[in-house]
């Protein structure tokens, strides 16, 4: 499948308020725990060899599910395949709940999410539809219902 | 770089919303031919394939740091998607004006710069609301509103990809929908947001009282008549009560108000 790799690259090198070096273990059996430069950059996870300029990969952070695996460690499993996990070791408690957060947070579905919530409470007192003066109301993207109902959801959309 | 694909099309295949699709002529950069390919547009990822129906997909576009431009090409309805000097310009031709134009907006909201933005500039304005109701009368279900903190109600990292130096950042201007050539017909947004949207239950607080909930279902213009019935209910019972009361006070009259022994 072609993509933007170098459009992709450069925007792995773009300021990130969460990058760290943690230890990384692949999904596979027999995979290591290996050292690496784990970056978040919009909904992607990227991830370098200590002091290389290009990242190794990219993960999309789009319906997967974010686990506490222990104290320091926390999981991340994708095609909802609840055993192939990415596995990060981080150096505190601290750190890992922070990357937790910010992995969830970081999704795209997530923000969308929030968006409709904040669209719909305006509007609920207000009265007045916030996206108006945008001129993106009828976006389908920011639609209230676009195939699912308004509710809370639970993290495995995520 | 490796780009987990399995991901990209799990996630393009998922239940999750599609923004956009349909029929693009994109445009081979070293023949200058066009392809006609099918369009996904799904949160900031625009993947394309030969037909719909396709499991192989061609390929896929982050559209993350690009400018969406439209151009006029003499009878084509043309626009691009451009990365910057050095980068990557990816050119399409849609059918027609609508289609030009509604990829062209669609495109231009997709990145998560751009809806991070969005957020929190709405974010901002759902605090000043809320403040502002119970600056005024207070409502009892907006006071008693509480956000749980394990709520997905978060505001957004403060995380922004800066893509380009140079560029303003200015929320107002990024947000705002590109502006239409003239010639093209303004369409009035559907209407999603009619009054009664504004009793839609709030997520994370408790519903309105039943008797501040509209009468459902019911139409005043065709049952004024119900209507009048409805409210006048109470006012029978509030003259009933008055009527009661001035009873009471006339038997009462016949005794003197004071005892005076």
């Amino acid at each position: 499948m072609r993509f933007n790799e170098k459009e992709l690259v450069l925007l792995s090198r773009q300021p990130s308020e969460r990058a760290a070096e943690l230890g990384m273990r692949g999904p596979k059996k027999g995979d290591v725990v290996k050292k690496r430069l784990v970056k978040l950059v919009v909904n992607f996870l990227f991830y370098f060899r200590t002091d290389e300029e290009e990242p190794i990969g990219a993960l999309l952070l789009e319906q997967c599910r974010v686990e506490r695996e222990d104290s320091q460690t926390f999981s991340i499993a994708f095609l909802d395949e609840a055993e192939r996990k990415y596995v990060f070791e981080c150096d505190t408690e601290e750190q890992c709940a922070e990357w937790i957060d910010s992995i969830i947070k970081a999704s795209y579905e997530f923000m969308r999410k929030n968006l409709i919530f904040y669209r719909t409470e305006i509007h609920r007192l207000t009265g007045k539809d916030p996206l108006e003066q945008y001129g993106i109301s009828d976006e389908a993207r920011f639609q209230v219902s676009n195939g699912r109902p308004l509710v809370a959801r639970d993290t495995s959309s995520l | 770089m490796k780009l987990h694909e399995k991901i990209l099309t799990h996630y393009l295949s998922c239940t999750s919303p599609v923004d956009k699709e349909g029929y693009l002529n994109k445009k081979k950069n070293r023949n200058d031919t066009y392809h006609r390919r099918w369009f996904v547009l799904k949160a900031n990822l625009l993947f394309y394939q030969e037909r719909p129906a396709d499991r192989h997909l061609l390929g896929v576009i982050v559209l993350e740091g690009c400018a969406v431009q439209h151009s006029e090409t003499d009878g084509h309805f043309t626009f691009s998607l451009v990365f910057g000097p050095g980068l990557k310009t990816y050119r399409f031709a849609a059918v027609d004006r609508q289609g030009q134009e509604s990829w062209v907006k669609a495109l231009h909201s997709a990145s998560h710069c751009y809806l991070s933005m969005l957020v929190k500039d709405l974010a901002r304005q759902y605090e000043e609301a809320k403040q502002q109701q119970s600056l005024g009368e207070s409502h009892p279900s907006v006071s008693a509103l509480k956000l749980p903190t394990n709520s997905f109600l978060f505001t957004t990292t403060q995380q922004t990809a800066v893509v380009r130096e140079g560029r303003s950042f200015s929320a107002s201007t990024l947000l705002q929908a590109p502006s239409i050539p003239a010639k093209a017909v303004a369409k009035k947004s559907p209407k999603l947001w009619t009054r009664r949207h504004a009793y839609v239950t709030p997520l994370n607080g408790p519903a309105p009282l039943y008797g501040e909930w509209p009468l459902v279902g019911f139409d005043p213009l065709e049952d004024f008549s119900t209507l009048h019935d409805y409210y006048g209910q109470e006012v029978k019972k509030a003259r009933e009560d008055w009527l009661k009361s001035r009873q009471k006070e006339e038997d009462h009259t016949d005794q003197d108000l004071i005892d005076l022994g």
